[in-house]
């Protein structure tokens, strides 16, 4: 009985004694937790379905970025981190993930949206919690044009830029060429195949019919015959992601390559389909913001850190998403603050370095101004023919909100 | 004469081709559920593992046609073992139909699942086998849909050969119209059941192959491909083969020559309507089921 209780009292005074050192160490802990508060960084983007290939260049750039970052001491002495969520490119699933990484993860800025639908969404529910987003990816010229939004900035090219400067070299290709356009049908598909026409009518060249297929569509071939029949010289494609593998092995099924001088947006060809592609993606043009092919010592050092951190090539989305962190580091550092007004305020007319040079946010509808290049596929790699300067392709500015 | 020699033509043509595609993953679906009385949510995710079985085959440097014949009997063991397992598991209980229904859809999220770790969320091609294609009169035919046109008709008739003109078909259908009374003539009811389910989902383990170097094949594949063989079965008449041979051509072509005259948008809330106006006007589908007549 008493050695028993002599037991016990010993049991209880070892517990006692460990109370005081866990209370320490959970002191410090927190303590140098507070001293150099995380960062936190939401990318929401397709890690599944037909935009899966798009959502891995972005999570890739922006994860090449946050490490090289992080190494050289993260953002103001703050470490950068890193919350996946899946928008399955679904604007429905989008927003609902946005409301989480901004309502319960806390995230100080957001990106990583690929479809633009979702974009434009989630912007809006950006500018309710009074968050800031980027996109690297949306060409919808919504974003920055009628829909934007004081909260929302984008670092790529958008499809009027595109348009542009890809028009511009069509026509001296092929003075008078047909056009046929095809695209998916939502926000981005109609709305790059619509800026297209545009500029490609100006240029005097001559649209005979488009059509809108469904996103996700597993055969093209019922629509071949009405292309056919129209008798284009030109296709004009903003089919992206893996519908893009499918429409050219049955293009070339039909014998449709050989015939028509195919064209599109830049999201249709990218470096992650191109592989399941082979062969039927040769001679496609298009124009970009970026080509892993592009001669200067900056991109030189990212294309090799790229390929040793994941064995495969950067492409314009890769690119972009490194980028856009290296810019949000620098509007921080300006701000001296990571609060939203701060971190706005700096973004707007900022100029950063990016693989593919110098980039200035314009501050009228948070379009980054870049330049262009005018790429054909040349042995699975992008060749560049041609280069457009940023002030030229940009355009005006059409926000009318802030 | 424009009109039809380079749109009409080709366009019939064309959704000839998809519908014996589409015929052709219904055609498991059917035969499971004319059988079984299970609606097996999973079959869009079987006939994806056809074509990710075909692409292993295919690097380990098998030719595609010994891949075509390698696959469905691959796939035999899987749907046999499936059913033993987990659809017998769950077969008697009260509430077969929700059970059934939850358990394939859990196995249909499992393997797109494991489709995406294991071979990676990208799309993966498989080379066009047969390259090339035949003109008549200017309308142009790609050999290869050429060639799923006669090969999938000939799946087709075999299965109706299989069903209704063997012995085993024979069972087959007794089983389907009263277990209780083939059984007491001994035909083997479990084997029988777990048999045909092994057969339906071969089928669409063949359906994957074929259909892999036009489609090409990714996670989402059988998702994507399901819905449509899902309105041709119960537009046919759940478990009638016929109803599902009519029901697939009939609506892939009003897929297919709607989408010259309306946005392709719109042709696919077409066909869920013509679905709708069958379920209002005969529940029952436009034929009866394998057991019945």
């Amino acid at each position: 009985m008493r050695i028993k209780s002599f037991r016990m009292l010993k049991r209880y005074a070892a517990v006692t004694c460990i109370i005081p050192v866990v209370l320490t160490v959970l002191l410090v802990v927190t303590g140098s937790s507070i001293a150099a508060e995380v960062l936190k960084v939401g990318i929401l983007t397709p890690l599944s379905k037909t935009y899966a290939p798009i959502g891995q260049q972005v999570r890739w750039g922006i994860e090449l970025a946050a490490k090289q970052i992080n190494a050289q001491g993260g953002i103001a002495g703050r470490q950068v981190e890193l919350i996946f969520e899946d928008s399955e490119a679904n604007p429905a699933v989008a927003t609902q993930k946005a409301e989480k990484l901004f309502q319960k993860d806390n995230v100080d800025f957001l990106t990583g949206t690929v479809n633009s639908g979702a974009t434009l969404a989630v912007g809006q529910i950006a500018e309710r919690n009074n968050k800031l987003i980027a996109t690297t990816v949306s060409i919808s010229g919504k974003i920055t044009g009628s829909g934007c939004s004081p909260n929302v900035f984008r670092v790529n090219a958008h499809a009027g830029m595109q348009a542009n400067a890809l028009a511009n070299w069509l026509a001296g290709q092929q003075p008078g060429g047909q056009v046929y356009y095809i695209g998916p049908d939502y926000e981005m598909g109609r709305n790059a195949v619509a800026s297209f026409r545009k500029q490609a009518e100006l240029n005097k060249l001559k649209s005979v019919g488009e059509v809108f297929a469904p996103l996700g569509n597993n055969d093209y071939s019922p629509y071949f015959g009405k292309i056919r029949s129209s008798r284009p010289d030109i296709l004009y494609t903003s089919v992206a992601g893996n519908d893009t593998v499918r429409l050219f092995s049955q293009l070339n099924e039909y014998n449709m390559l050989k015939k028509l001088l195919v064209i599109g947006a830049s999201v249709s060809v990218t470096s992650q389909n191109i592989t399941a592609m082979g062969n039927n993606a040769e001679n496609f043009v298009t124009v970009s913001g970026y080509s892993p092919e592009l001669d200067t010592p900056a991109n030189k050092t990212f294309v090799s850190d790229f390929n040793a951190a994941y064995q495969s090539n950067p492409d314009l989305y890769g690119a972009d998403s490194y980028g856009l962190l290296w810019l949000y580091k620098a509007a921080v550092e300006k701000a001296g603050s990571s609060s939203t007004e701060a971190v706005r305020e700096a973004l707007e007319g900022l100029t950063w370095d990016t693989p593919q040079g110098q980039k200035i946010m314009r501050a009228e509808d948070h379009q980054a101004q870049a330049d262009l290049f005018v790429v054909k596929v040349k042995g699975g790699k992008f060749v560049i023919l041609d280069g457009v300067a940023g002030d030229i392709a940009i355009g005006k500015d059409t926000c009318k909100h802030f | 004469m424009d009109i039809i020699q380079f749109v009409l033509v080709p366009q019939i043509l064309n959704g000839l081709t998809i519908g014996i595609a589409v015929v052709l993953v219904a055609l498991g679906m059917t035969i499971i559920f004319g059988l079984l009385d299970v609606i097996n949510m999973a079959h869009g995710e079987f006939y994806a593992l056809g074509g990710y079985l075909a692409i292993s085959l295919l690097a380990c440097g098998m030719n595609f046609w010994v891949t075509l014949l390698a696959v469905p009997l691959l796939m035999l063991p899987v749907g046999y073992l499936t059913e033993r397992f987990f659809i017998q598991r769950v077969f008697h209980s009260q509430d077969r139909h929700i059970l059934t229904l939850l358990l394939t859809l859990g196995i249909s999220i499992i393997l797109q699942d494991i489709f995406k770790l294991g071979y990676g969320p990208n799309t993966l091609r498989v080379q066009m086998p047969i390259s090339g294609g035949t003109e008549f009169f200017g309308v142009f035919l790609p050999n290869y849909r050429a060639f799923i046109l006669v090969t999938g008709s000939l799946i087709i008739l075999g299965t109706w050969f299989l069903i209704y003109k063997t012995s085993l078909g024979a069972m087959i259908r007794a089983s389907a119209f009263d277990k209780e009374m083939a059984g007491s003539l001994g035909v083997p009811v479990r084997q029988i059941y777990a048999g045909t389910f092994a057969f339906g989902v071969a089928l669409a383990g063949v359906s994957g192959v074929l259909l892999a170097p036009l489609y090409s094949v990714f996670p989402t594949m059988g998702h994507d491909f399901i819905l449509m063989a899902f309105v041709v079965v119960i537009v046919g008449g759940m478990g009638s083969l016929v109803g599902t041979v009519v029901a697939g051509l009939l609506l892939t072509q009003v897929q297919s020559i709607s989408s010259l005259f309306i946005s392709p948008a719109l042709a696919e809330p077409l066909v869920f309507s013509i679905m709708i106006v069958v379920l209002i006007f005969r529940p029952q589908g436009l034929f009866g089921k394998i057991g019945t007549g």
